[in-house]
C-alpha cells in the first residue's frame, strides 16, 4: 500500500504557531456559546405537515365510494409495506426481498386470531408483527456472515415456500381458497365502517412514516447509516454493526407486517395471491420514486404504484409498463425521487435551510 | 498493573501472503504517554494499527490493554476503551459533521444491543439527543458548521473529524494513523490539542507519522519500524541522533514527497 501524500512538507514541519492555537481556542469559545445547531427544528415540522394535508387528500377523493376506499387502502397498504423496506434498504443497505411473505404474515396472522381462535381481530396485530421479526431476525443472523446477495437470495427463497406453505396448511391457512372473516372488525362491540378503517389506515401511514423519519434522523438512524458506507469507522467506534442491521430487518419486517394485517382488517379475508413477490419489486421502486432522502418518499412512491399499476384507466394490464416508464424517468430527471426534486426546487427559492444529512440515490 | 503500561503489545507478527507485515514487534504504551510510531513508507505501521483494533487478525503475538487481552471483533476492543482513525479517512460522506461524531458517541453510551435498542426509542422522542453536543465537539475543534457533509470537507478537515470521532468516544487508548497529513496548520494545532488532552487526561496515544519532526514534538517515546520489525526505540532525542534513524531515512533512499 503506497500512499500518496499531497502535502506541502513545510506545512508539516512547521510548529503549531501560538496563533493557531489562539484561534483554535477562540473557535472554541465561539462553538460553546453557540445555540442549538446542525437541524432547524422548525424545518422538520412541515414534511409531517404535509403528509397530513396528503392523507387528508387521499380520504376526500376516496369520500364513500366503495371501490375508492378500496384503493385508498391498497395505497395505505403499500405504503407500510414501503416503509417496512426503507429501514432496512434505504437506511442500513440490506435487501431483503420476504417483504411480501412479512405482509402475508400480518395478515394471516389478523384472520387467524378472528376465524380460527375466536379471538378479537387486534391481537393478530402484534402477533403478526412478533412472527415476521422472528422471522426476519433468523434469516437475518443466518446470512449474516454473508454477503448482501445472499440476503437476497435466501429471503426470496423464503417468500416462495412461504406462499406454498400457506397454498399447502390448508388446516390453518384455508389453502388456495384463503381464509374470510365472517363479521367486520368489532372493537368492544363497536364495528367500525369501511370509512372509519380506511382512516385509521390512512393515519397508521401517518403515524409510521413520521416515526420512521425521526428514526433515521436519530442518534441510532445516524449511526445505521453511517455503517452502510463505512462499516468498518462505525465497528471501530464500538458498535456492533451486525446487530443494528438485524434491529433494522426486524423493524421494517414489523411495520410491513401491519400492512398485511391492515388489509386483512378492511377486507376481512386474505388468499395466497394476495402478497406475492410482485409486491416487493413495487416496494423496492416505491423509495425510489418518491426519495430516499426521507421516509415520505416511499408513502409518495406508493401513491405512484398503485395510480399507474392499479387507477389508471388504460388498457389492463399495461400498469407495470406505465410504471417502468415512470421510474425510468424519475431516475433520469430526477434521481433524488419526486420529493428530492421538490426540495430542491423549493431550496431555489429558500436558501439557507440546513438539514441533517441526506441518503444517496445508489442502488 | 504494577508496570502502568496500558496497551501491550509482544511478539505480534503479520502476513499478507508472501510479504510479512510485521515481524516479532513488542510495544507498549503507558499512561498518560504519546507514543510515536514512525518509519518509512510500507514499514508496517498502518499494519499495527489494524492488528491492535482488530482490523486484521494478527498471526502471532498476544495484545492487552489495562491488563485485559484485547482480541475479537473491532467493536470489542472499542469497548474496552481503543479508538483510532484511519490513513484514508473512513467518514459518512453523506452525513453531517455533527452526525458523524455522533457514530462515536452512540457507541460509548448504548453499546449493548438493548441499550441500542433504548437509544432506537430514544431517537423517536428526540432526534436532537447529544447532536448539539457533537456539534459543541466539533466546534471546539474548529470544525465550525457542524451541518456541513463529510465529504465535502477537505482533507485535513476529514482527519481532524476523524479526531473528533475518535474522542466522542473517550477513549482509554487512541490510534492516530498519519492525522498530520494533508491538515492545515490549525488542523495541525486542533489535533495536538486533542492529544495532549487525551495526555492530560492520563490516557494513551499512538501517534503514526512518517515525518519525525512533529512526532519528536510530541511523544514522549518514539518506536521507529522498518520492514516490519523495531529497530529504535526511545526518546525523540535518542531517535533523532541514533545511527538506525541515519540509516533507514537516510541511508534506505527515503522518499519524503
Ligand atoms: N491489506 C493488505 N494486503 C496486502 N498487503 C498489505 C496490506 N496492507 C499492507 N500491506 C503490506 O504490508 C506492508 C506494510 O504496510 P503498511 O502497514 O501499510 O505500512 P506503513 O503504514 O508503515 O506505510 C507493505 O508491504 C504493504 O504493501
Ligand atoms: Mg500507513
Amino acid at each position: 500500500m503506497t500512499v500518496d501524500r499531497t502535502r506541502p512538507a513545510g506545512a508539516l514541519r512547521r510548529p503549531p504557531t501560538a496563533e493557531a492555537e489562539a484561534e483554535t481556542e477562540a473557535g472554541a469559545r465561539a462553538g460553546a456559546g453557540r445555540p442549538a445547531v446542525g437541524l432547524p427544528r422548525a424545518a422538520d415540522r412541515w414534511p409531517p405537515l404535509l403528509g397530513a394535508a396528503g392523507l387528508a387528500l387521499v380520504a376526500a377523493w376516496a369520500g364513500g365510494s366503495a371501490y375508492h376506499q378500496d384503493l385508498a387502502v391498497l395505497f395505505a397498504v403499500y405504503a407500510l409495506i414501503g416503509l417496512g423496506m426503507y429501514v432496512p434498504f434505504v437506511m442500513a443497505g440490506s435487501l431483503s426481498m420476504a417483504y411480501g411473505a412479512y405482509a402475508g404474515i400480518g395478515a394471516y396472522a389478523v384472520l387467524v386470531a378472528q376465524v380460527k381462535l375466536d379471538a378479537p381481530f387486534w391481537l393478530g396485530w402484534p402477533a403478526g408483527c412478533a412472527v415476521a421479526v422472528a422471522v426476519a431476525v433468523l434469516l437475518g443472523l443466518a446470512t449474516a456472515r454473508l454477503s448482501g446477495f445472499f440476503l437476497a437470495a435466501v429471503t426470496l427463497l423464503f417468500g416462495t415456500a412461504f406462499q406454498r406453505w400457506l397454498v399447502a396448511s390448508e388446516d390453518l391457512t384455508g389453502g388456495a381458497s384463503g381464509m374470510a372473516a365472517g363479521a367486520g372488525p368489532a372493537v368492544l362491540g363497536w364495528h367500525p365502517g369501511r370509512g372509519v378503517l380506511m382512516a385509521a389506515g390512512l393515519l397508521l401511514v401517518w403515524a409510521v412514516a413520521w416515526l420512521v423519519d425521526r428514526l433515521r434522523r436519530g442518534a441510532w438512524g445516524v449511526t445505521v447509516r453511517a455503517a452502510r458506507e463505512v462499516p468498518l469507522a462505525v465497528e471501530s467506534c464500538g458498535v456492533r454493526t451486525r446487530a443494528l442491521d438485524l434491529l433494522a430487518l426486524a423493524t421494517g419486517a414489523a411495520i410491513a407486517s401491519m400492512g398485511g394485517a391492515l388489509f386483512a382488517t378492511f377486507q376481512a379475508g386474505v388468499t395466497p395471491e394476495t402478497f406475492t413477490l410482485d409486491i416487493v419489486f413495487l416496494a423496492v421502486f416505491m423509495p425510489l420514486i418518491g426519495g430516499l432522502g426521507t421516509s415520505w418518499g416511499a408513502v409518495v412512491g406508493a401513491l405512484v404504484v398503485v395510480e399507474t399499476t392499479v387507477n389508471l384507466p388504460v388498457l389492463d394490464d399495461s400498469g407495470k409498463l406505465v410504471l417502468t416508464a415512470v421510474v425510468l424517468a424519475v431516475l433520469l430527471v430526477a434521481p433524488n425521487g419526486l420529493l428530492g426534486y421538490l426540495d430542491r426546487t423549493r431550496r431555489r427559492f429558500a436558501p439557507g435551510a440546513v438539514r441533517g444529512g441526506r441518503d444517496g440515490a445508489r442502488g | 498493573m504494577a508496570d502502568g503500561a496500558l496497551l501491550r503489545g509482544t511478539g505480534i507478527g503479520k502476513r499478507y501472503g508472501g510479504v510479512t507485515a510485521l515481524d516479532g514487534v513488542d510495544v507498549e504504551v503507558r499512561a498518560g504517554e504519546v507514543l510515536g510510531l514512525i518509519g518509512p513508507n510500507g514499514a508496517g505501521k498502518t499494519t499495527l494499527m489494524d492488528v491492535v483494533s482488530g482490523a486484521q487478525d494478527l498471526d502471532a503475538g498476544t495484545l492487552t490493554l489495562a491488563g485485559r487481552p484485547l482480541a475479537g471483533a473491532p467493536w470489542r476492543r472499542a469497548r474496552l476503551g481503543l479508538a483510532r482513525t484511519f490513513q484514508h479517512p473512513q467518514l459518512a460522506s453523506e452525513l453531517t459533521v455533527a452526525e458523524n461524531v455522533l457514530t462515536g458517541r452512540l457507541a460509548a453510551r448504548h453499546s449493548s444491543v438493548r441499550g441500542m435498542a433504548a437509544s432506537m426509542l430514544r431517537g423517536l422522542l428526540s432526534t436532537a439527543t447529544g447532536r448539539d453536543e457533537c456539534a459543541r465537539l466539533a466546534a471546539d475543534m474548529g470544525l465550525d458548521d457542524p451541518g456541513r457533509l463529510a465529504g465535502e470537507l477537505t482533507l485535513g478537515e476529514k482527519r481532524v473529524l476523524e479526531v473528533v470521532r475518535a474522542l466522542a468516544q473517550d477513549p482509554q487508548v487512541m490510534l492516530l494513523d498519519e492525522p498530520f497529513a494533508g491538515a492545515d496548520a490549525t488542523g495541525i494545532a486542533a489535533i495536538m490539542e486533542a492529544i495532549r488532552t487525551v495526555r492530560r487526561r492520563g490516557h494513551g496515544v499512538v501517534l503514526i507519522d512518517h515525518s519525525v519532526d512533529l512526532v519528536a514534538s510530541l511523544a514522549e517515546r518514539v518506536v521507529l519500524l522498518d520492514s516490519g520489525r523495531v529497530v529504535f526505540e526511545g526518546t525523540p532525542e535518542e531517535c533523532l541522533a541514533s545511527s538506525e534513524m541515519r540509516a533507514v531515512y537516510f541511508g534506505g533512499g527515503y522518499d519524503r514527497t
